[in-house]
């Protein structure tokens, strides 16, 4: 019923093609200082036990989508992630590790390489467990973990009073791609994640819903 | 004694099924008398309201996505969705639009002359009324247990087809109306909304329909 909506939000989020990248690279101003933990854990998403049921809000240059996430761990290295509508009609369904990404199911509104692409990525960013830490850096409440893969910089930042993980910046070496932000209630558990892009309009809202 | 155990394990399998699938077909002339109550009693329905629960079930989770509301349908087709728990979010149909209040957030989609979406409104407001036995649109297969009725509708248009594979209505054999519309997309993905606290014809302000 919302499909409509959904298409004209996939052609806006097709046509707008002006990239303005804005964020610059979190780092530049910070001091380095020793790297305490080489391995850190993004400890969010671990359990194969909790079903991980998030209202989502997305927003697409400047249009509202809503419905929601559910996130699974279904093996060591494998999730599964399904968007549905608030009805519960199913919009996307796919399995996604570090290495491999396939898609069950998908309407054909969203059917969309950009798209798909896009949130392959961030959820894999979403998903990841463990990152090498390569250098270290310190800012007033944070200590910040710079982590390479690739041509890609991801910047864990974990709050110094309880050591939990509060926000991941994936960069280039130079700009700011897109940063996740999370509201925790404990060092194991997020109730609230934003997804934030930097060069394309696009904000991923997820609150997590008590599903009793 | 090999045999034996065989013969017993037969046994509590064939049990185990029969236990299960306690529906049973319906004959010709039970269905005729089926249609019969349930239209008398929808053509009656000039306004209803009800609570609802909405199980979503995927085989792959623990547990089923619970959320829950209250429905308010009035004729001549006036319907207005709306989850309270654990979010608010309403969604009503209304004049060939649909409007959104997503916590407090407001929308609205102009669905216009788009065939699928009339279907779809017909089918949500029929499937509540109980008033859905078109055999031009769906292959219908009726079927009893103790309590209730329950017909199977697969949708024969092929767009509507592509997002809802079968739709069970369960009919109270009390009173012919609806209180459970499950949607499957699949063997393993369904939704199911349970409907009660029903009120056929009580008076509903226009403005439930408003965003």
């Amino acid at each position: 019923m919302v499909r409509s909506k959904i298409l004209f939000l996939i052609i806006s989020f097709l046509l707008v093609t002006s990239l303005n990248s804005c964020g610059t690279n979190p780092i530049k101003q910070l001091n380095e200082v020793a790297v305490v933990n080489e391995n850190r854990i993004a400890p969010y998403f671990l359990s194969k036990d909790i079903d991980y049921v998030y209202r989502a809000n997305i927003t697409v240059y400047g249009n509202d989508l809503s419905g929601i996430v559910v996130i699974k761990k279904i093996n060591e290295t494998m999730h599964r992630v399904v968007f549905t509508t608030e009805f519960g009609n199913k919009l996307l369904d796919f399995e996604i590790s570090e290495t491999t990404f396939k898609v069950n199911a998908i309407v054909d509104e969203l059917n969309r390489k950009i798209l798909v692409n896009t949130l392959k990525n961030d959820f894999r960013i979403l998903l990841r467990k463990s990152y090498k830490i390569d250098k270290q850096f310190e800012e007033d409440k944070y200590q910040i973990g710079e982590s390479k893969i690739g041509n890609r910089y991801d910047y864990l930042y974990f709050s110094k009073n309880g050591g939990e993980l509060m926000r991941i910046i994936h960069a280039s070496k130079r700009k700011e791609k897109l940063s996740i932000s999370y509201t925790v209630e404990s060092n194991i558990f997020a109730n609230k994640i934003v997804i934030q892009h930097q060069n394309i309009k696009l904000r991923i809202e997820l609150n997590y819903f008590n599903n009793q | 004694m090999r045999i034996k155990v065989y013969y017993l394990v037969l046994c509590l399998i064939f049990w185990n099924i029969s236990a299960f699938s306690q529906e049973q077909k319906m004959s010709g002339s039970e269905i005729n008398a089926f249609k019969q109550s349930v239209n008398a009693v929808s053509k009656k329905i000039k306004t209803l309201s009800t609570d609802f629960v909405q199980y979503k079930h995927m085989d792959f989770l623990s547990k089923d996505i619970e959320t829950s509301g209250k429905m308010y349908f009035k004729e001549p087709g006036l319907l207005s969705w709306q989850y309270k728990k654990p979010y608010n979010y309403a969604i009503i149909f209304k004049n060939g639009k649909i409007l959104i209040n997503d916590e407090g957030k407001k929308s609205s989609v102009d669905i216009g002359n788009s065939k699928v979406f009339a279907k779809l409104n017909k089918l949500i407001v029929g499937s509540v009324s109980g008033d859905m036995f078109d055999d031009n649109e769906f292959v219908i297969s009726y079927f009893k247990t103790k309590d209730n009725n329950v017909t199977k509708f697969i949708p024969k248009d092929k767009t509507l087809k592509k997002y809802i594979k079968q739709i069970e209505l369960t009919f109270s054999k009390e009173d012919a109306t609806v209180t459970q519309v499950k949607l499957l997309e699949s063997a393993e993905d369904y939704t199911r909304i349970v409907l009660k606290n029903k009120t056929v014809n009580g008076k509903i302000e226009d403005s439930i329909f408003n965003n």
